[in-house]
């Protein structure tokens, strides 16, 4: 029965987070206040944008390491275009041609010439750390500020925030092609087995690329929504930070990492718990060097308990 | 790239003739190493240096002024092979904005057998020919001050965003700020958090502040960092009520003074501080000798209505106060006070 | 069963050939690189400039020799960096605490033993990727160096524990010694035991060493723990370097260590490579980093640079044996 085992995962999670939350109101009520809510809703959109790129890339059996720090080169690329031209339309734009066309090298390098997504991707990662530096005249601050800005950092919608909405669309359209359309079955089968899928008939370097150019324009997104929330860019900013808790929230969501396997509801579920965690971690005053201690060993133990489940699956499925 | 535009410029001077050759017979090398070099702070603070070096270079033509900057990364071991290597070099002057002052003693007596003069910044050293400082106590205190006098004892929450632990700076900021605070009574610090220089780390803490203390007046931070992502998400959450106190002398947050989000704001100004090294070092080398321990000049920055509103609410006539308009021109042009004109 | 042992032995005569040729163009560029740098700064050359080089990339010799291990088997370490932090910081509280530098240095070697079995045991027995659990521990180890230091430095002033990193005998540091020392120690293990053979037959096919009877499993987990080892060991000497323990010690050493190994010719794919190569591969990247610095470099631009030599290498490597094997 291995939807039995799929689902108990999902379910966990959701459990988790749940008992999670309520023991978090019971010492704190106003962490159940909407006020609360939504500020959770809002700092979650970015690790969720790189999450949600990062499932597809774990699940054809890859790792993209570039996706935290690209979305703040991201969010400077924008910075640099509206501070030179003054328009919005022009700074987008330019990041998702950008993104598009980093996630298109990444693809190509890792697809056409074999070479291992996390060297490539650990360079990458390098680059856009310089570069973030270096496109910014003497590294100094660019303000945001304008309609459109204020729109994806503020601006709500029946109470729930754009950014926050915008997120759940691409979370509903990824679920649709995951599941629903042939090449969310390709990633699947590429995770699963490369040869399998090679011999199957699936251009599985297509596929591959196209799977970097996604996790790469989604962090493209998220540097559009981090440096709209800021309302400045600068270079330093914590991409590393981010990179880890995406990884972590799908990790936590039941995706394996031995590739094909994975759903988005959990990956979703994998980001609200690490929402509310580093939420409550601040409302609690938890001093800082505790997060990561807490990361780690969180990761470690989904890690351990995917890998159980697994094997407990196969075990039935024999 | 720079040792090109060394190169070209030593070509140039022996172009120009006799004179220009005599000129670069006496040298003046300064080598800044700072710890960081991301932080809005130490991008002017690096501008204000690079920019001084060459004004300096071009007012005086008994002087050739060179001097270049490196940034540690952060990382204490990249500091102390940057130091061994720069010693190696033999510059006249070196200021060391060290990580860890303790490990850094063997290098100074080294690098003074060498004849370089060492100046120690932000944290004192014993061994250093000269420490520069900046008075971050008597700086937070005058912060803490301005909030007591400008709430006008009427019952008042603050926040206050302090720096990574353990970092001398920020922990003396904090002492100050909290001094400055217990002078009355109405202001109630109700969190304390370490947002480790760290801007997107500011904003999310600002954001949970708002909604765990509705009835919070004010955000006062240990530096101008802070205070940018804290007034975006207030004006994004409709929190247009909110005050901050920053400290740093950042242009951009001194200009949001007068719509009164700003209330209060210490001027040290990465541009001024780079400028006034250089003076410093050249002041020396021309035979002056500072203090040993040498006290930035760093006011208060208040508008001029506000400073009425605190005098007349307890605030002590003695501090000194700039208001908006001099203080953005001193931090913007860092030679108005330090350059080369100051020195002639 | 002889005949796959012999076509072992063809292939493996053959890549050593193409990693001679490997190592004299890494020698070249070393010599160049020197060049060049002396001759944008008059002191490159001079013999305390060579003692400050060599001391500064003495970490990362260590490190690379283990990282080197690791890839040799087809796997990765991304924890190293996080784990001197935290070797260190268990060596450092370990000396305060009892005031005895012994027990500080087998506590710290003991910590980054013990965060190289969690990689070895996830990675090894679990087969998960390496890439992930190191990635964890990266996050992990980080975290725990933090909070053992309560994000603050502590200061040693224990002479015997600052002695591996700090002493100079003139203008040759200490440490230089010691590191050829490991250098020997290490191409023993990887050359004349069965350990070693190990390493390269669990790189050059899991499955197979398998079924030869060889354990992969064991092997990669004592991969991991010997890096860790190494880890602890660079603690130690990174401690008396600044005669302090500092949380945030080895920032992206990692990252110099895969750059290093990969440029001294070891394969990403596992089961080929030599140790003298990554000996080379640490000199020709610590002249460029050091040039770097000595010319002050735009920190930004370091990153670049450091993200566009791994770049080339991988890929630069991956076109010329896919040349050779074509």
């Amino acid at each position: 029965m291995p939807d039995l085992g799929r689902l108990l995962r999902e379910k966990n999670i959701i459990f988790v987070t749940l008992a999670l939350a309520l023991v978090f109101y019971l010492i704190s009520p106003r962490f159940l206040s909407l006020d609360n809510m939504s500020a959770i809703s809002r700092q979650i959109v970015p690790i969720g944008l790189i999450a949600l790129g990062q499932f597809f890339v774990v699940v054809s059996g890859n790792i993209d390491l570039s996706l935290g720090m690209g979305s703040v080169l991201w969010a400077i690329v924008l910075g640099v275009f509206f501070g030179l031209t003054g328009g919005v339309a022009v700074g987008i734009i330019a990041v998702i041609v950008f993104s598009l066309a980093v996630g298109f090298f990444n693809g190509v390098m890792v697809a056409k010439l074999k070479l291992p997504a996390f060297i490539v991707t650990l360079s990458m990662l390098f680059v856009a750390q310089g570069l973030s530096g270096l496109i910014i005249p003497r590294g100094q601050q660019i303000f945001l500020m304008g309609g459109f800005f204020k729109f994806v950092g503020a601006e709500k919608f029946m109470g729930l925030y754009w950014s926050f909405l915008f997120l759940v669309a691409l979370y509903v359209l990824a679920y649709v092609v995951y599941n629903h359309t042939r090449w969310g079955a390709y990633v699947i089968a590429i995770g699963n087995s490369e040869e399998n899928a090679k011999l199957a008939g699936i251009n599985v370097d297509r596929v591959k690329i196209g799977i970097f150019m996604f996790s790469a324009l989604c962090s493209g997104f998220a540097g559009i929504i981090l440096s709209s929330r800021m309302g400045f860019v600068q270079p330093g900013l914590d991409g590393n930070g981010l990179l880890l808790d995406g990884i972590a929230a799908i990790i936590i969501g039941g995706v394996l990492i031995l590739g094909g396997r994975g759903t988005i509801g959990g990956a979703f579920w994998g980001l609200l718990f690490i929402g509310v965690i580093n939420n409550a971690l601040n409302l609690l005053n938890v001093e800082d060097v505790w997060h990561q201690v807490f990361k780690g060993t969180v990761i470690l133990a989904a890690l351990g308990a995917n890998y159980v489940l697994w094997q407990s699956r196969q075990v039935e499925a024999h | 790239m720079r040792l090109k535009t060394m190169t070209a410029g030593l070509a140039l001077a022996t172009a120009f003739g006799v004179g220009a050759a005599l000129a670069a017979d006496d040298t003046l090398d300064i080598v800044f190493i700072n710890d960081g070099h991301v932080a809005p702070y130490h991008v002017a603070w690096l501008t204000g240096f690079e920019d001084a070096i060459a004004a300096y270079d071009k007012a005086f033509a008994d002087v050739k002024v060179t001097g270049r900057w490196l940034s540690a990364e952060g990382s204490l071991e990249k500091m102390i092979q940057q130091t061994e290597v720069t010693i190696n070099e033999k510059p006249d002057v070196m200021f060391v904005n060290a990580i860890n002052v303790d490990a850094f003693e063997p290098l100074v007596a080294k690098a003074q057998a060498e004849g370089i003069t060492w100046i120690a910044v932000h944290s004192p050293m014993e061994s250093a020919d000269y420490s520069f400082t900046l008075g971050d106590v008597v700086n937070g205190t005058n912060q803490g001050m301005a909030m007591c006098a400008l709430s006008k004892g009427e019952p008042f929450q603050v926040g206050v965003m302090l720096g990574q632990a353990g970092n001398p700076s920020g922990e003396a900021r904090r002492e100050g700020i909290l001094k400055g605070i217990a002078t009355c009574d109405n202001v109630e610090v109700v969190a304390e958090q370490p947002a480790d220089w760290d801007t997107v780390k500011a904003q999310t803490i600002a954001e949970n502040w708002f909604t765990q203390y509705p009835d919070l007046d004010a955000i006062s931070g240990v530096t101008d960092g802070y205070m940018y992502p804290s007034i975006a998400i207030a004006t994004n959450s409709g929190k247009t009520d909110i005050q901050f106190y920053g400290y740093d002398g950042d242009i951009p947050i001194i200009q949001q003074m007068e719509n009164g989000q700003v209330m209060a704001d210490i001027l040290l100004s990465g541009t001024r501080e780079g400028w006034n090294f250089v003076q410093m070092a050249y002041r020396i080398h021309k035979g002056e000798t500072p203090d040993k321990v040498y006290d930035f000049f760093t006011p208060l920055v208040l508008t001029e209505a506000n400073h009425k509103i605190a005098l007349e609410h307890g605030f002590p006539e003695d501090v000194q106060v700039y208001y908006v308009p001099e203080a953005l021109e001193v931090a913007a042009k860092g030679y108005l006070e330090f350059g080369p004109d100051s020195v002639k | 069963m002889t005949s796959t042992a012999s076509l072992g032995n063809g292939t493996k005569k053959k890549s050593l050939d193409g990693l001679m040729l490997r190592y004299l163009v890494l020698i070249g560029l070393i010599v160049i690189a020197s060049v060049g740098f002396s001759m944008a700064n008059d002191n490159f050359y001079s013999l305390v400039n060579i003692g400050i080089l060599l001391r500064s990339i003495a970490v990362l010799f260590l490190v690379s020799m283990g990282m080197t291990f690791i890839i040799l088997t087809g796997g990765i370490d991304l924890s190293i960096g996080s784990n001197v932090a935290f070797s260190g910081a268990v060596g450092v509280i370990t000396l305060t605490t009892t005031g005895s530098a012994t027990l500080g240095f087998i506590t710290a070697l003991l910590a980054g033993m013990f965060i190289g079995s969690i990689n070895g045991f996830f990675i090894g027995r679990l087969k998960l990727s390496a890439f992930m659990v190191s990635l964890a521990t990266y996050a992990l180890a980080r975290g725990l160096a933090l909070v053992l230091f309560d994000a603050n430095s502590i200061n040693v002033d224990n002479i015997t524990f600052l002695w591996l990193g700090g002493v100079s005998w003139g203008n040759m540091p200490v440490v230089i010694p010691f590191v050829a020392l490991v250098f020997v120690v290490l191409s023993i293990v990887l050359y004349k035991t069965p350990f070693g053979r190990d390493v390269y037959a669990a790189g050059a096919n899991v499955n197979t060493a398998f079924v030869l009877g060889r354990r992969p499993e064991r092997t990669l987990v004592w991969v991991y723990v010997l890096s860790g080892a190494l880890a602890g060991l660079s603690a130690i000497i990174t401690v008396g370097r600044v005669s302090s323990g500092q949380p945030w010690a080895g920032l992206y050493l990692e990252f110099d260590a895969i750059t290093a190994v990969i440029l001294g010719g070891t394969s990403l794919f596992g089961g080929r490579g030599r140790l003298l190569g990554t000996i080379l591969g640490v000199l020709l990247y610590g002249i460029i980093i050091n040039g770097l610095v000595l010319t002050g470099t735009n920190p930004y631009l370091q990153s670049l640079i450091k993200g566009l030599i791994l770049l080339g290498v991988v890929l630069l490597d991956t076109l010329t044996q896919r040349g050779k094997t074509a």
